[in-house]
C-alpha cells in the first residue's frame, strides 16, 4: 500500500488546521482593536505572510462608491493611495462583481493593469483578490500578489483569502458605524446645548402683579418661536412674540437673530407700526433663503389698562371679556419678504379683560380625529379656563393642549391686570345642596386641581373630604326639611390651599361635629373622620348673622412643575 | 355610568357595582347588599369598575359585612379598584373588610377564621 495518498490527506488536514487558527487569531485582533488603522496594517502584514505572497493591499471604496484607494499595502512597491476606478483591474473586477478573482498568468491576462509594474520594474506573475463583502454589498478588496515558492495562487487560497476577508470587512464596517454613533451623539449634544441656550433667551417670568406670563412648548429640540417682554424708558412695558417660518437648526438661528432685533430696536419705545417697519427694513437687507418672520410687537403699562398692538403675518390677537371674544387682525404682511412694507396697529382699553396673542402652532394642534382645533378650539379652551387666575390658567391650557397632538411649536402670551398679592382664586361655585350635584362638582374640582398642579394621589383625597364636607351639608345642615345652596371657594395662596363651603341652613353646633376613631367598624360617621384626616386643619363655625354656616379647611400641598411649562 | 347589577352562581350572589358610589345613590347599594343577604350564604360585591366611593359607599358596605357576621354567611368585597382601596386605606378599613381577588376566593362562612388576608 502506498503511504502517498495519507500523507497528502494529513498534510491537506495540518493546511486546515492552521487556516483555521490564523483565522481564529486574526478575527480576534480585528474584534478588540481600538485602532483600526493600525490593526489593518499589521493584519495585511499577517495576510501576506500567511498566503506566503510578495505583496499584499487592503483597497476600500471611496464615499462615491466609484473608485477604490489602496488603504493599506505591504511589499516591495508602496501603492498606498493608488486609485482604481470601480469595474477596472481586478480590484475593480472583484468589487464590481462582488466575487473573488484568481489570475494565475498575469502576464497573458487581460483583466490585469501593467501601467503599475512598467513604472516600477516589478513583475506582477499572479494575482488573488477578494470583496470585502458587507450586507450592503462590497466596501472594498483585499488583494494578494505573487506566491514566493513561484507558480500560482490555487483554488483554496482563494477559498482562505474569501474567509480571511469576512472579518476584515467586519471589522471596517463596525469601525464605520461606531463612527457614525459618535458622530450622532455630538450632533444630540449640540442640540441639547441649543435648546438650552434658546431656552435662555425667553424672559424669567416675574411676579408682583406683572401684567404678561408667556409659555413656549417646542414640538423639537429646538424651537423657532420666541417671546420677549422688557421695560420701556417711561415705565411701560414692551413685548413680542414671533414664528421663524420652518422648523430645523436653521430656523432656530434665525430666531435668535430677529429676537435680538426686535428687543434692541424696540427698547427705544418705538410705536409698535413703526418698530415693526424698521425691523422688516433691517431683515429685507439680507437674504433669508425664502424664510420670513411673523410677529406681534406691543406695549403696555403696568396695571394692563391701555395696551396698544401691531403684528406682521401673526395670527388674530384674542381679546376675552367676560364670555365675549374679539379678534385683533394682523395689520400687514410677515417680516422679511418686502421691504417698505406699513403695519397699523390697534389700540386696546383692556380694563379687567385678558388678551391672548399665540402662535399658529396653537391653532395647529390636532384633536384626536386629526383635525386642527382652529380658533374655535382655542375659543373653547380659553373658555373652559376662564374661571381660573392667569398662572393656574395657563397651565392648564397647556396640560390640556399636551394630550392632545402638537405638530408645532406652541407660544402663547397672555397680557392682563394681575393682583400682586395675597390669595389665588382656583375656583368659585354655588350649587343646590342636592346629592345629584355631587358627581358634577367632583369632576369640576378634580380639573381645578389638576391646573393647580396638585399631585394625583392628594388630588382625589381632596375631592373625596369636599365631597364628605358637602353631604354632610345636605343630610345634615338642611337635613330633610330644608333646601338651599352650597358656595364652595377655593383659593390657593402659598402652597397652602383653603377650601371655604358656606350654606344657609340652620346653624349647626360645631361642638357636635367631631371626628370618629378610623377603622371602626360602623356605618356612621365616618365623613367627619375622612375629612379630619384629608385636611391639615378645619373650622366649622356659625356665620356671624346667624343664616348659614361656614366650614374652612386648609391643607399644605407641594406643586408639581412641569416641563417647558414656565421659566423661572 | 352608575349601574348595580346581581348574578347568581353556585349558591353565591355576585353584586356588581359601576361607576362612581356617592350618596345619591348609596341606598340603593345598601338594598342590594341587604337583599342579597337575605337570600344567599354567600355574597361578594365587585369593586373592579368603580372610580369613587365616599363614606355613604362605605357605610352601605359596612353594614352589609356587619349583616353577614350576625348571621354566620360569607361576605367579601372583589377585585377592589385602585381608588376603592385607597379611600378604604384611608378610613383604616382595608385590614377590616374581608378583600379578595376574585370569586372563587369568598368565604363560605364569615369571620377571621374563614378569612385570611
Amino acid at each position: 500500500m502506498s503511504s502517498v495518498p495519507a500523507m497528502q490527506h494529513d498534510s491537506a488536514r495540518a493546511d486546515q488546521a492552521r487556516a483555521l487558527a490564523f483565522l481564529a487569531d486574526l478575527s480576534e485582533t480585528l474584534a478588540v482593536s481600538l485602532d483600526l488603522r493600525q490593526t489593518l496594517s499589521e493584519a495585511v502584514n499577517r495576510i501576506a505572510d500567511f498566503m506566503g505572497a510578495e505583496a499584499a493591499s487592503l483597497f476600500l471604496l471611496d464615499e462615491s462608491g466609484s473608485t477604490l484607494e489602496c488603504r493599506v499595502c505591504v511589499g516591495p512597491i508602496d501603492i498606498a493611495g493608488l486609485r482604481i476606478p470601480t469595474g477596472q483591474g481586478v480590484v475593480g473586477r472583484a468589487v464590481a462583481e462582488n466575487a473573488s478573482q484568481v489570475v494565475a498568468d498575469a502576464l497573458n491576462d487581460s483583466r490585469v493593469d501593467h501601467s503599475t509594474d512598467s513604472d516600477t520594474g516589478f513583475v506582477t506573475r499572479s494575482l488573488l483578490c477578494a470583496p470585502l463583502a458587507t450586507a450592503k454589498g462590497p466596501i472594498g478588496a483585499l488583494e494578494v500578489v505573487n506566491k514566493r515558492s513561484g507558480g500560482a495562487f490555487t483554488a483554496d487560497d482563494a477559498e482562505i483569502l474569501r474567509l480571511i476577508a469576512a472579518p476584515t470587512s467586519l471589522a471596517i464596517n463596525n469601525a464605520r458605524m461606531a463612527n457614525e454613533l459618535v458622530q450622532q451623539a455630538r450632533m444630540k449634544r449640540e442640540f441639547d446645548l441649543a435648546r438650552r441656550m434658546q431656552k435662555s433667551l425667553l424672559p424669567k417670568r416675574r411676579r408682583n402683579g406683572f401684567p404678561l406670563l408667556g409659555v413656549n412648548l417646542p414640538a423639537h429640540e429646538i424651537s423657532g418661536d420666541f417671546y420677549d417682554y422688557f421695560d420701556l424708558p417711561d415705565g411701560r412695558i414692551g413685548f413680542f412674540i414671533g414664528d421663524v417660518s420652518g422648523k430645523g437648526l436653521d430656523a432656530a438661528l434665525l430666531m435668535v437673530r430677529v429676537a435680538s432685533l426686535l428687543r434692541w430696536i424696540g427698547k427705544e419705545g418705538t410705536p409698535p407700526e413703526s418698530w415693526l417697519e424698521r425691523v422688516n427694513e433691517e431683515l429685507c437687507q439680507t437674504s433669508l433663503d425664502g424664510r420670513f418672520v411673523c410677529a406681534l410687537v406691543g406695549h403696555c403699562d403696568r396695571l394692563a389698562r391701555h395696551v396698544h398692538i401691531a403684528a406682521a403675518g401673526f395670527p388674530p390677537a384674542l381679546l376675552y371679556r367676560r364670555g365675549e371674544f374679539t379678534e385683533f387682525l394682523s395689520g400687514g404682511a410677515p417680516l422679511g419678504i418686502l421691504p417698505g412694507m406699513t403695519f397699523d396697529g390697534h389700540e386696546i382699553d383692556l380694563d379687567e379683560a385678558s388678551l391672548y396673542c399665540f402662535s399658529d402652532g396653537v391653532t395647529d394642534v390636532r384633536d384626536a380625529q386629526r383635525q386642527t382645533i382652529g380658533s374655535e378650539g382655542v375659543r373653547a379652551l380659553i373658555e373652559r379656563h376662564a374661571g381660573a387666575s392667569a398662572e393656574p390658567r395657563l397651565r392648564g391650557m397647556f396640560s390640556e393642549l399636551k394630550h392632545l397632538r402638537l405638530v408645532d411649536d406652541t407660544t402663547l402670551l397672555l397680557i392682563e391686570r394681575m393682583h400682586p398679592h395675597g390669595p389665588e382664586v382656583l375656583l368659585k361655585r354655588r350649587f343646590p345642596a342636592r346629592p345629584e350635584q355631587m358627581r358634577e362638582i367632583r369632576s369640576l374640582l378634580r380639573t381645578t386641581l389638576d391646573d393647580a398642579g396638585v399631585e394625583t394621589g392628594i388630588r382625589d383625597k381632596l375631592v373625596l373630604a369636599i365631597d364628605e364636607a358637602c353631604c354632610n351639608i345636605i343630610r345634615h345642615a338642611y337635613g330633610p326639611k330644608d333646601s338651599g345652596d352650597i358656595d364652595l371657594h377655593l383659593t390657593s395662596d402659598g402652597g397652602i390651599l383653603e377650601f371655604r363651603l358656606f350654606d344657609t341652613a340652620p346653624p349647626v353646633d360645631p361642638a357636635r361635629v367631631r371626628p370618629k376613631p378610623l377603622g371602626e367598624c360602623r356605618s356612621g360617621g365616618l365623613g367627619v373622620a375622612l375629612i379630619d384626616s384629608v385636611m391639615d386643619d378645619w373650622k366649622l363655625q356659625a356665620r356671624p348673622d346667624g343664616k348659614g354656616n361656614r366650614l374652612v379647611m386648609h391643607k399644605r400641598i407641594s406643586l408639581t412643575r412641569r416641563n417647558g411649562e414656565d421659566h423661572e | 355610568m352608575n349601574g348595580i347589577e346581581q348574578e347568581t352562581a353556585d349558591g353565591c350572589t355576585l353584586i356588581r357595582l359601576r361607576g362612581e358610589v356617592d350618596l345619591s345613590w348609596s341606598q340603593q347599594v345598601r338594598q342590594a347588599v341587604l337583599e342579597a343577604l337575605s337570600t344567599s350564604q354567600r355574597v361578594g360585591v365587585v369593586l373592579s369598575e368603580v372610580s369613587y366611593i365616599d363614606s355613604s359607599g362605605i357605610a352601605a358596605l359596612v353594614e352589609g359585612f356587619q349583616n353577614a357576621r350576625s348571621k354566620g354567611s360569607g361576605f367579601a368585597l372583589v377585585a377592589v379598584s385602585d381608588s376603592v382601596r385607597a379611600v378604604l386605606e384611608l378610613a383604616r378599613l382595608d385590614r377590616v373588610f374581608p378583600i379578595v381577588a376574585d370569586i372563587e376566593a369568598i368565604p363560605d362562612l364569615s369571620g377571621t377564621a374563614a378569612w385570611k388576608p
